[in-house]
């Protein structure tokens, strides 16, 4: 695409260009074999832009700090580019990459990083509790309509997943737990393993990590998005705590409304579980609800809502403190948001077995 | 005219129910450097954001270098995109990529050179926007204001654009960078023959870089001319604006 040419001229030490010359003529550029250029010849040149006149310094070795060679028939404007771009390409000399870090280093940054965000976690533990303590001593101050808005967010929009995703997990549960149990006649006993299994494991962990996964990103990009504005200082400029207006109604809010989704997701389950019972294993709507409210004990359903505060606040924390820590880039709003979720997913996963650890030491 | 390098004929725009441009209608000739003024919601950025193609004009006709932009196809656009270079307000540096990289970013998706020569190339762009030597290797994030900026024209300038226009070049930055802003856009616009357009409010860059200003009010052209000429025109907000000015201080260098 273009017509820029050069050749070099051995006599005279000349390279001699013509045509347009731009940031696409490198390739008209001759193989020099590391002979030195002395004239640089412009007679033939249409048009030049820098880009152009660079790749013809550069091509006598102008970077290199050697002396400019002699300009022959350039017109003046170009003339006066390659003098301006010459001025210049002291700087633009091949650098080294970057260098690359070593096993052993990037082992002793993450090292330090995660020990910085141990301590980071823990000073955000204090002060929020420092925070919800002056709260405690000054109710005015708590934030209802940011509050209201959380629990609507977190709360009424997860409605429709829960159910979705918890009915479907029902209906699979009860269906393989059938499909075991018809060998053995014994079709009633689906509805206690499923009872268990819905109110105490599944129901918890599942709707826990659809919020975190749907709420705790939300919050740590839509604070991350407030500290990049600068919206975060903001408040603070106004004399507010960020922590009073926006992590502590978040907590409180996803607080609430964990325990909540997860009572619905046992519902949503149990519903599902009763629709495979009567296709497939000959259990009317009757027997099965009848069987469901023998076997349920009020311990079950304490127990997998038990868990569901807990996960609440975790989420929420670490949530809200990645999204106060992110940087004013747009790559660092993504990065935490990511970290976010895997944080919140992990932390779910580890709670749920030393629940499970504890509940069989103490016997519940 | 018939080396008009931007050509805007009886453009008009309606946004929200609000008639922005009027028929309106401008050009600006190969070599000029231009300012757009007009009080707040006058529609400049609009008009800017139509020339280059981002936003389509409800009617008119729009064409840079002979082009039309709202009837190019795709291909014709990417082609008359590389002839000209944008400077945003704020500068719209990615800052998930180093200085170099940033600069060097409209090099390596529109040209065949190998990265290593695209980064190279970056940096003489830094060094013709003036920055040091050493930004090229750090994050946007690490710069200031007015460095952020230079990076930002060093970007436009990227692949040598006959056309650059900058969305309040002066904004944001304190006085003394203000003025080596300007002189640096005039630097590289006589040097490299650029045709500059520019959004402004600074009457500090009217007077000192401009050969032309262009004055937008009530959705068309209200004048056009240098500062002077334009001091001739009866309009109240046109008055208070160079009242503005001339209540502080005389200009120190006048065209």
């Amino acid at each position: 695409m273009s017509d820029a040419r050069a050749h070099f001229d051995e006599a005279a030490g000349a390279l001699v260009a013509g045509g347009a010359w731009h940031a696409e003529s490198a390739v008209a550029l001759p193989a020099l074999h590391g002979k030195a250029v002395r004239v640089l010849d412009g007679a033939g040149i249409t048009a030049l832009d820098t880009n152009g006149a660079w790749l013809l310094l550069d091509a006598a070795g102008v970077h290199d700090g050697a002396a400019l060679p002699e300009l022959r028939a350039f017109t003046p404007q170009h003339r006066a580019l390659m003098e301006l771009v010459a001025r210049h390409a002291d700087r633009t000399g091949v650098l080294p990459p970057p260098r690359r870090e070593g096993v052993i280093e990037l082992t002793g940054r993450g090292a330090v990083a995660m020990g910085g965000h141990v301590a980071g976690l823990l000073d955000f533990v204090g002060r929020l509790t420092f925070e919800l303590a002056s709260l405690v001593g000054r109710p005015g101050q708590w934030r209802w309509r940011e509050f209201g808005a959380q629990v609507r967010d977190v709360f009424v929009g997860a409605i429709p997943i829960v159910i979705g995703m918890m009915f479907l997990l029902g209906v699979v549960f009860a269906y393989l737990l059938g499909d075991q149990a018809v060998r053995y006649g014994a079709n009633i006993f689906v509805v206690d393993g499923l009872l268990l299994a819905m109110l105490r494991e599944v129901s918890p962990v599942i709707v826990a990590v659809l919020v975190a996964g749907r709420t705790g990103a939300a919050i740590t990009a839509q604070i991350g998005t407030m500290k990049v504005n600068e919206e975060i200082d903001a408040i603070a400029t106004l004399g507010l705590s960020p922590l009073a207006v926006l992590v502590i109604p978040r907590i409180v809010a996803l607080l609430i409304a964990l325990p909540m989704l997860v009572f619905i997701g046992d519902i949503a389950g149990m519903a599902g579980g009763m629709l495979v019972a009567k296709e497939q294993l000959d259990l009317s709507y009757r027997m099965f609800s009848d069987r469901m409210l023998d076997v349920i004990k009020l311990k079950t359903l304490l127990v997998g809502l038990g868990k569901a505060p807990v996960f609440a606040v975790f989420i929420a924390m670490i949530a809200c403190r990645m999204g106060m820590t992110v940087s004013r880039d747009a790559r660092s709003v993504g990065e935490h948001t990511t970290s976010t979720v895997v944080q919140s997913l992990v932390a779910i996963i580890i709670l749920n077995a030393a629940f499970a650890v504890a509940f069989v030491r103490l016997g519940i | 005219m018939a080396d008009a390098v931007i050509d805007v004929r009886e453009v008009s725009t309606t946004l929200g129910g609000h008639a922005i441009h009027r028929g309106l209608s401008l050009s600006v000739a190969r070599g000029e450097v231009v300012a757009l003024i007009g009080g707040s919601g006058t529609g400049k950025s609009v008009l800017m954001r139509e020339i280059i193609g981002f936003l389509r004009p409800q009617s008119g006709h729009i064409a840079l270098f002979g082009q039309p932009v709202w009837d190019a196809t795709p291909e014709q656009m990417n082609a008359l995109r590389r002839r000209f270079g944008v400077l945003f307000q704020d500068g719209a540096l990615f800052s998930s990529l180093s200085v170099e990289d940033n600069v060097a970013a409209p090099l390596f998706e529109h040209t065949a050179l190998p990265r290593a020569t695209c980064r190279r190339l970056a940096r003489l762009k830094l060094a013709l926007a003036g920055l040091p030597a050493d930004v090229a290797r750090k994050r946007p994030s690490e710069l200031s204001g007015g460095m952020r900026k230079r990076v930002a024209l060093a970007r436009a300038l990227a692949l040598d654009p006959e056309l650059l226009f900058l969305d309040e070049p002066t904004s944001g930055l304190d006085p003394i960078s203000a003025r080596a802003f300007d002189r640096l856009i005039r630097l590289l616009a006589d040097s490299l023959g650029l045709t500059v357009f520019l959004i402004t409010h600074d009457l500090d860059t009217l007077f000192s870089i401009i050969d032309r200003v262009i004055v937008l009010s009530a959705g068309h052209v209200l004048g056009s001319g240098t500062v002077d000429e334009l001091k001739h025109i009866d309009d109240p907000w046109l008055r208070d604006y160079f009242a503005a000015r001339s209540s502080g201080r005389e200009p120190a260098h006048g065209n």
